[in-house]
């Protein structure tokens, strides 16, 4: 039990993983028949080992043991097949219940060999009490298989029973393999384009959460609700709920940085740039590494925002590992916008219309434009003391039919807005600069360490928060083998999550 | 003149409701559908004449009529006529709109514009699209842009696909909004030539004010003076006395001078500069708060 717990908590102070729910990578069934038979029978050891878990899990209230189970399902997605499934079916569920039917229904024929391998098999088990949450786990088990097979209309059918089944059902332990069907029932039907359908089945689970108080399915549902509406761009209605809802201790790290992304998004096209400059950083900053599709979306937001703010955001954010060749399109146009060149800008967009259409980033690339003139007055400014209007509208390229006219309005809404210091000479038709005080005499310094010392408090405090500890620790002193046995244990596991890629949740 | 107009008038008039009672004949319709679709008739004829007082009221009967249809928003029951009672609400809605422009109402334009949306979204692929959606569209956006709620304009404009965008009404308006943004003001006025729609005439003249507003904060900032014919020819005002008119009411702490208009910028901070004592007590406090709490 002790082993059981620490290597529990270990775990979860330092879990780190999470879907690419914008990429998903494909999933094939293993291939090899020759060592099926042996594969087969371990992965089914693995299941029933699961299903074991769950059992006492359930029986003691522990909801770290289910998390582990799903934990360690998860590390078996990629070995599922058809035969073990129904074979592990026919251990968990009486045979003859309407459960064990309907799912066994959703599940491909397989061939004899292996039906009898696992009847022999089964026939020597000890029976095992059958439980609501070793039932769920058997839907979820049968809907990633499906989705991995890419059925995604019996996926379709086999999430909206299981959410009809999770209706009767109010224990916390459930909760934790409820948030994850959510999640593949919302996926299931967004893979078939028919997310709208789900909008209100989703805010009536919401409300139910939030009475049950299960805070991991309210903050999942409410990531599936906001998913929902970005889907289809209703960004006003996706701000309503997401100020309206509860608001909470984020108890999964996934769905905090999802929601991250999310609110970034939302406040990105609502003009509220700086708010979603930081949501976005922190999505892509607390992401796990594994993460690679969510990653290279969070970044392309956060560099357009950052465009947007008037920074350009340095070489080193699009050279970093495995985002070069997606980030490539989002590296040509801050370098149009850092020169501060139409001609070159509008080039950019053209060239890379398709991938920021299928980003839909197009909105925004089409308010840089802006950005790109203020740039490029900005050099104007600083390396002329006086300089015609007439020659301002040159350089900046501006096509109109006034340039003239349209400069000089242009240079003075600058100025107001302070992004350029200069004073405007309409009679004889120039722009005088002013000389740039000495900025260390200001308050300025002051404020960027100030924002870099708050950053840096509140990363220690999360950490600490986040530290757990064993919660008889401080009472039995750990002799000398267990102790080397834990670190043992941590060390396996600190292997573990250095190898692991491309999990889910 | 108006004798032969009012006489056609009344023939088209006629001869429509002549077509109509063939077509109900021939179908068996909805008392309730007549009898709505007779008002709206009338209604818009009263529109077309200008008559405002009439087409108001008309419009509050028609939308008590319409609430007794159970196949529209909310309810969105299935009914056999769903398709016709759909297509004349959308109908009702947008005579609404239109309406409310010419009375220049633009809380009614609000509400009006509100109601017709769902008939866009959520109804239009069971319907033939209507040739005033994207006037309309282009209506809204430029009453968000008038009233300088930009933030609602982009979300908005989230919400249209790539088709809706190529629209000459909906590019107006999008392109103004980048002038607008970028600053380039006369581009804006001089948009007022080339309004695809009627009905814009009325927000564009809006928007004139607006941008007025918006040049004469710019210049405040950005010169130290200007002669008065330049402030008027900027500020698209037609002679002196309107220059100092406008000047009396919305900045009077400019000053005409020689023939100079002098503004009188905020003088730069005093050598000596304030140190915001109060936000840098806070910090330091909150510093040595977190210091602390370091084990």
């Amino acid at each position: 039990m002790n082993i059981n717990q620490s290597i529990d908590r270990n775990r979860s102070s330092f879990r780190r993983k999470m879907t690419q729910d914008v990429e998903m990578k494909e999933q094939q069934a293993p291939a090899a028949p020759s060592n099926s038979t042996s594969s087969t029978t371990s992965v089914l050891q693995h299941l029933k080992e699961i299903a074991a878990l769950i059992e006492t899990g359930a029986y003691a209230r522990e909801v770290r043991r289910i998390l582990r189970a799903v934990r360690l399902t998860i590390a078996l997605r990629k070995k599922l097949k058809a035969s073990v499934i129904s074979s592990f079916l026919g251990f968990a569920l009486a045979p003859g219940s309407e459960t064990h039917q309907r799912l066994s229904s959703y599940l491909p024929k397989d061939d004899q060999n292996d039906m009898e391998v696992d009847t022999a098999s089964s026939a020597t088990q000890a029976t095992v009490k059958h439980s609501p949450e070793l039932e769920i786990y058997c839907y979820l088990l049968v809907l990633i298989f499906l989705i991995d097979q890419k059925k995604y209309s019996e996926a379709k059918a086999c999430s909206s029973a299981s959410i009809a089944r999770l209706k009767n059902l109010n224990r916390r332990t459930v909760d934790v393999l409820a948030s994850r069907l959510y999640f593949f029932y919302s996926l299931s039907y967004e893979l078939t384009g028919e997310l709208s359908e789900i909008r209100g089945n989703l805010l009536a689970l919401h409300r139910v959460a939030t009475l049950r108080h299960d805070e991991l399915g309210q903050e999942t549902l409410l990531n599936l609700l906001l998913r929902n509406y970005l889907h289809y761009n209703l960004y006003d209605q996706a701000e309503k709920l997401r100020s309206k809802a509860p608001r909470f201790e984020a108890h999964s790290n996934q769905q905090f940085c999802r929601y991250l992304f999310y609110l970034g998004k939302i406040r990105t096209i609502q003009l509220e740039y700086t708010d979603a400059k930081e949501s976005l950083l922190q999505a892509a900053r607390k992401a796990p590494v594994a993460a690679l599709g969510f990653r290279v979306q969070c970044n392309k937001w956060a560099v357009i925002v950052r465009l947007l703010l008037g920074e350009i955001p340095e070489r080193t954010v699009f050279m970093q590992k495995g985002m070069e060749k997606a980030l490539r399109p989002y590296f040509e146009l801050t370098n149009a916008v850092r020169i501060g060149d139409l001609e070159l800008f509008k080039t950019v967009a053209e060239k890379f219309s398709t991938t920021f259409s299928s980003d839909r980033t197009n909105n925004l690339i089409v308010r840089l434009r802006h950005n790109v003139i203020r740039t490029g007055l900005r050099n104007i400014s600083i390396s002329y003391s006086r300089i015609s209007l007439a020659d301002v509208a040159k350089k900046l390229r501006l096509d109109s039919p006034n340039p003239v006219a349209d400069a000089e309005s242009i240079v003075s809404k600058a100025i107001r807005d302070g992004a350029i210091d200069a004073t405007l000479d309409h009679a004889n038709g120039w722009m005088v600069s002013k000389e740039t005080g000495d900025i260390y005499s200001t308050n300025e310094p002051q404020q960027a360490f100030n924002s870099r010392i708050a950053f840096c408090l509140n990363m220690h405090n999360e950490a600490v928060r986040a530290l757990r500890f064993p919660p008889n620790s401080h009472k039995e002193k750990e002799s000398a083998e267990k102790r080397r046995e834990r670190q043992q244990q941590e060390q396996e596991l600190a292997k573990h999550i250095a190898e692991e890629d491309d999990d889910d949740f | 003149m108006t004798s032969v107009a009012l006489y056609l008038q009344r023939r088209i008039g006629f001869l429509e409701r002549r077509k109509q009672h063939r077509r109900e004949s021939d179908e068996d319709m909805d008392p309730k559908l007549t009898e709505i679709t007779q008002l709206f008739q009338r209604f818009k004829a009263a529109l077309v004449r200008n008559d405002f007082d009439t087409s108001s009221r008309l419009l509050s009967q028609l939308k008590i009529l319409l609430i007794e249809f159970k196949s529209l928003p909310p309810l969105f029951a299935e009914t056999p006529n769903a398709i016709q009672e759909f297509t004349l609400a959308r109908d009702i809605y947008e005579h609404a709109v239109v309406l409310s422009v010419k009375t220049e109402d633009q809380d009614a334009f609000e509400r009006d514009f509100f109601q017709l949306k769902p008939y866009y979204t959520d109804v239009g692929d069971r319907l033939p699209q209507s040739p005033q959606e994207y006037p309309i569209l282009g209506l809204n956006l430029l009453r968000l842009l008038v009233q300088i709620r930009i933030a609602e304009f982009h979300t908005e404009l989230e919400l249209l696909s790539a088709i809706a965008l190529e629209n000459p009404c909906i590019k107006h308006a999008v392109e103004l909004e980048q002038s607008f943004m970028e600053g380039a003001y006369n581009r804006v006025l001089t948009a007022r030539q080339t309004v695809p729609h009627e009905t814009y005439v009325y927000f564009i003249d809006l928007l004139a004010r607006t941008v007025r507003d918006e040049i004469a904060g710019c210049s405040e900032k950005a010169y130290d003076s200007l002669r008065v014919e330049d402030a008027c020819q900027m500020l698209l005002l037609s002679s002196d006395q309107q220059l100092s008119e406008y000047i009396k009411e919305e900045h009077p702490e400019w000053e005409v001078k020689n023939g100079l208009v002098v503004f009188h910028k905020a003088k730069e901070s005093a050598p000596c500069k304030e140190i915001p004592s109060l936000q840098l007590i806070n910090q330091t406090l909150s510093y040595a708060r977190e210091l602390e709490r370091i084990v």
